[in-house]
C-alpha cells in the first residue's frame, strides 16, 4: 500500500508531464498540421499511386483504379528512354560531383591562402552563379554555346579552332551541361570548404612544419583528413542535387539530341505530363531510393572511423 | 517503437480503406450527344479560360456578346499556354472548372476521356459549317465534345529570290517535283539548304504526319496503330531523304531560320500562318510565296488550332453553350480574325473580303479544305513524343526507315489508345 502523499506526488508529476506534452504539441501543431497535409499526405498518396494504374482519365474518380502491384516498377526495366535517362543521370553524377568538389576545393584553397587582396571580390564572383536563377543561367549558356554566334566558339575561333555545335552533338551535349553545372555550383561548395578550412587549427600546420612537412604533405596529412566532415556534407548535398538535375536539359536541350541529355527527373516530368501518374510515381520512388543509396555510400566512404 | 506502431496502424488502416474503394469500373457505354439547351438569351455568369493571344483579346468578343444578352456576364481569364494543360486537368480533377475553356485540338481525346467535358448538344451547331478536319478534332469515340474555334494549317514558305535563281517558276505539284525543286534551290538557287524541315524533336510529327496522309496512310485505324504500314515507311523514306541527301539541316541553331531564309541561305520551310507575321516584322513580307502541300494520293496538310469546350461541372450550361454558339457564327469569326488574327474555323467566314482578298490568307483557306488532325485518342501526346524521337533518329542517324517505323509501332502499341 502506498501512502497518500506519494500518490498525490505521482499524479502531480504525471499531470505536469501531460501539460508539458500538451504545450509541446501545441507549439508544434502548426508545423505538424502543414507537414501532414502537404508533405506526408502527398508522399503516402504517391507511394500508393505507384502501385496502381492511375492515369489522367481517372482524375475525376481517383479511387476507381486497379492495384497492379509492382507492375509499374517492372515496366521501368523495359523502358528504353528510362534506361537512357538513368545512364545520363549516373554520368552526370559520376563526372559532375567530383569535378564540382575539386573545383570548389581549389577555389577555397586559393582564397584561403594566396589571394588575400581581392578575397571579397572573388568570393562574390564565385558565389554569384549560385544565387542566380538556374533558368536564367541556362538561357544565357544556351546563347554562349551557340555554334556561330556564341561566345565560346567565337573565342575558339580567335585561336583558329572551328568550334562544334555543342548542344546539338550527342557526345558533347551532356558534357556541356556538366561543365555548366560545375561552374554554377562550385561557389556554394567553395563557401562550405572555406569554412571547413578556417576551422582547422593553425597549430596543426605549425607542428607539421616543425616536423619538416612540405606544402603537399601538409595538404595530404593535415588539410584533407581535417576536411573529412566537410567533404561528407558537400558530397551528399551535391549528389542529391545532381541526381535530380532537370532545369538544365529542360531549358537548354529538351532532352535532345537523341535523348542524350534526358535525365530521370526529366523523364518523370514527361510521364506526369502524359498523365501516367502511377508510372511517374514509381519512377520517383526509384530515384528516391537511388538518392538514399548513394548518400549511404558517401557516409560509409567519408565518415570518420570512430563514427562508424 | 510505440510511435512507429501507431504510424503503421494509421497507414495500414488508410491503405485498407483505399483498397476497399478501389477497382476500375468497366468502361461505360459511350455517351450520346448532349441534351438540348433552353431557348432565349443567355443569363448569369459565364466564366471562360483562354490561352495566349486568344485569352488577351477574347474580352472584346465577350463585350459584344453581353450587348446582345444583357443578363449574361462573361468573365474571361487569360491563362498562359505553358501551364494550361495541367491547369485544366487539375480543374477537372477538383470539380472546380470554368464554364467554357479553350482546349488545344490535340488535348481533346485526353480531356474527353476524363468525363469532364460536356457532349455538344445535338441541335446547337451545324457541324457541316466547319472545315471537316477542324470538326474531327472535337469528335472522340463518335461523340463531339466541343466546337472548333479557330484553326491553323501548314504550307510551304518558298523563298522567291532563290526559286527565281533556280529557275523554278511554279509550285511543286507532287512529291517528285518538290524534291526536284528543293534540290534546284540548293544546287542552282544558291541556297545553303534547299529546305528546312524540323529534324525530329518536339512537334516534328506535325511535319511528317501530312506526308503520311498524302501517301494514303494514317497513324491509327480506330482499332490499332498503323505506323509499320508501307505507306508510313514510304513517307518516312521521303522525309529522311531530305536529310540524308544534305538538303535540310539537322542542327539549325534556334532563331536562325528567319534570318537565314531572308539572307537566301534557306530555300523553303514548312510552317503555319504565324510566320506571315514573323516575316512581315522583319520586312520580308514580299520575300516568299506560299505553296500548297504536294500531292501524292492526296495533298493533305496538318490542321491545328483550338476548340471551345463546356465542362460537365459548369454551373451555367445553357449560358456557356450559347456563348460558344455565338463565337462560331461566321460574322463573329471574321470579327475575331480582326481582333486576334486567329483564322476562322467556319468555312463561310472565308468568303468575307478581309480573308478572301489577301492572297496569302486565301492560300491557307484553300489548304484548310484538305487538312487533317491526328486521331483523338487520349494518349496521342505520348504517342506523338515517341514519334518525334523516332523522327529525330531518322533525320540524324542512318537508321533504317522500316526499323524505326517498327520501333514506333511497338512503343505506340504498348502505350495503347487509352481506353
Amino acid at each position: 500500500m502506498t501512502t497518500p502523499s506519494t500518490v498525490t506526488g505521482q499524479t502531480r508529476q504525471t499531470s505536469q508531464r501531460a501539460r508539458r506534452a500538451r504545450a509541446g504539441w501545441g507549439f508544434t501543431s502548426p508545423f505538424t498540421a502543414l507537414f501532414l497535409v502537404f508533405m506526408a499526405g502527398p508522399v503516402l498518396a504517391s507511394l500508393l499511386m505507384s502501385f496502381t494504374d492511375i492515369g489522367s482519365a481517372d482524375i475525376r474518380n481517383p479511387l476507381g483504379v486497379n492495384f497492379v502491384g509492382f507492375e509499374q516498377y517492372g515496366k521501368l526495366l523495359e523502358d528504353a528512354r528510362f534506361l537512357k535517362a538513368a545512364g545520363n543521370t549516373a554520368l552526370f553524377v559520376v563526372l559532375g560531383v567530383p569535378l564540382t568538389m575539386l573545383a570548389g576545393l581549389l577555389a577555397a584553397l586559393g582564397l584561403n591562402s594566396g589571394l588575400t587582396k581581392f578575397r571579397g571580390l572573388f568570393r562574390v564572383g564565385y558565389y554569384l552563379p549560385v544565387v542566380t536563377s538556374i533558368v536564367a543561367i541556362s538561357v544565357v549558356w544556351r546563347f554562349l554555346l551557340q555554334p556561330e554566334t556564341g561566345l565560346v566558339n567565337s573565342v575558339l575561333g580567335l585561336l583558329g579552332i572551328d568550334g562544334p555545335h555543342w548542344l546539338a552533338d550527342t557526345s558533347l551535349a551532356l558534357p556541356s551541361l556538366i561543365a555548366m553545372a560545375t561552374w554554377r555550383n562550385l561557389g556554394f561548395l567553395m563557401v562550405i570548404f572555406l569554412a571547413g578550412l578556417q576551422a582547422i587549427p593553425q597549430n596543426l600546420y605549425e607542428a607539421a612544419r616543425i616536423d619538416g612537412a612540405g606544402w603537399w604533405q601538409q595538404f595530404r596529412y593535415v588539410t584533407l583528413p581535417m576536411l573529412r566532415p566537410t567533404m561528407l556534407f558537400v558530397a551528399v548535398i551535391s549528389t542529391i542535387g545532381y541526381l535530380q538535375f532537370f532545369e538544365e536539359p529542360f531549358v537548354m536541350t529538351q532532352g535532345g539530341p537523341l535523348n542524350s541529355t534526358v535525365s530521370i527527373s526529366y523523364h518523370i516530368y514527361d510521364q506526369f505530363g502524359f498523365g501516367n501518374y502511377g508510372y511517374a510515381s514509381a519512377m520517383s520512388y526509384v530515384l528516391f531510393l537511388g538518392i538514399v543509396a548513394l548518400s549511404l555510400l558517401w557516409f560509409r566512404l567519408l565518415s570518420s572511423r570512430d563514427d562508424r | 517503437m510505440k510511435t512507429w506502431m501507431r504510424f503503421a496502424a494509421v497507414g495500414g488502416l488508410s491503405m485498407s480503406l483505399l483498397l476497399a474503394g478501389c477497382g476500375r469500373e468497366e468502361a461505360g457505354t459511350a455517351e450520346g450527344p448532349g441534351e438540348s439547351i433552353a431557348d432565349g438569351p443567355a443569363e448569369g455568369d459565364i466564366t471562360v479560360w483562354a490561352m495566349g493571344a486568344e485569352g488577351e483579346n477574347l474580352s472584346v468578343m465577350a463585350d459584344a456578346f453581353m450587348r446582345d444578352n444583357p443578363d449574361a456576364n462573361v468573365k474571361v481569364t487569360p491563362i498562359p499556354w505553358d501551364g494550361a494543360h495541367d491547369k485544366i486537368a487539375n480543374a477537372i480533377a477538383a470539380g472546380e472548372t470554368p464554364d467554357v475553356a479553350l482546349i488545344g485540338t490535340t488535348w481533346m481525346g485526353e480531356f474527353a476521356r476524363t468525363g469532364g467535358l460536356d457532349p455538344t448538344p445535338a441541335d446547337l451547331i451545324d457541324e457541316t459549317s466547319f472545315f471537316d478536319g477542324a470538326w474531327d478534332t472535337t469528335v472522340v469515340d463518335g461523340v463531339s465534345y466541343g466546337v472548333p474555334w479557330y484553326v491553323e494549317t501548314r504550307l510551304l514558305y518558298v523563298n522567291k529570290d532563290v526559286a527565281r535563281a533556280a529557275g523554278v517558276d511554279k509550285p511543286a505539284e507532287n512529291w517528285e517535283e518538290l524534291a526536284d525543286s528543293v534540290r534546284a534551290f540548293q544546287e542552282e538557287g544558291g541556297a545553303e539548304w534547299g529546305i528546312s524541315l524540323q529534324p525530329g524533336g518536339t512537334g516534328a510529327w506535325q511535319t511528317v504526319m501530312p506526308l503520311v496522309w498524302q501517301n494514303g496512310g494514317d497513324a491509327y485505324d480506330g482499332d490499332q496503330f498503323t505506323f509499320d504500314s508501307p505507306q508510313v515507311v514510304e513517307a518516312f523514306d521521303y522525309y529522311r531523304a531530305f536529310f540524308s541527301e544534305g538538303m535540310s539541316p539537322t542542327d539549325l541553331p534556334e532563331g536562325s531560320l528567319e534570318p537565314d531564309f531572308i539572307a537566301d541561305k534557306i530555300g523553303a520551310f514548312v510552317s503555319g500562318p504565324w510566320h506571315m507575321g514573323v516575316l512581315a516584322d522583319q520586312d520580308a513580307a514580299d520575300k516568299y510565296e506560299l505553296w500548297h502541300m504536294p500531292n501524292r494520293q492526296a495533298a493533305t496538310s496538318f490542321i491545328g488550332g483550338g476548340d471551345l469546350a463546356v465542362f460537365k461541372d459548369s454551373k451555367n450550361r445553357d449560358g456557356a453553350w450559347k456563348f460558344v454558339q455565338y463565337l462560331s457564327q461566321p460574322e463573329v469569326q471574321v470579327e475575331w480574325y480582326a481582333a486576334a488574327a486567329a483564322l476562322p474555323a467556319v468555312e463561310a467566314a472565308w468568303e468575307d473580303p478581309v480573308l478572301a482578298q489577301d492572297p496569302y490568307l486565301a492560300a491557307f483557306g484553300e489548304q484548310l479544305t484538305d487538312a487533317k488532325s491526328p486521331p483523338t485518342i487520349a494518349t496521342w501526346e505520348q504517342v506523338a513524343a515517341e514519334l518525334d524521337s523516332g523522327l529525330e533518329e531518322l533525320a540524324k542517324t542512318d537508321a533504317d526507315s522500316t526499323e524505326i517505323a517498327g520501333v514506333i509501332q511497338e512503343q505506340a502499341t504498348s502505350i495503347g489508345a487509352g481506353d
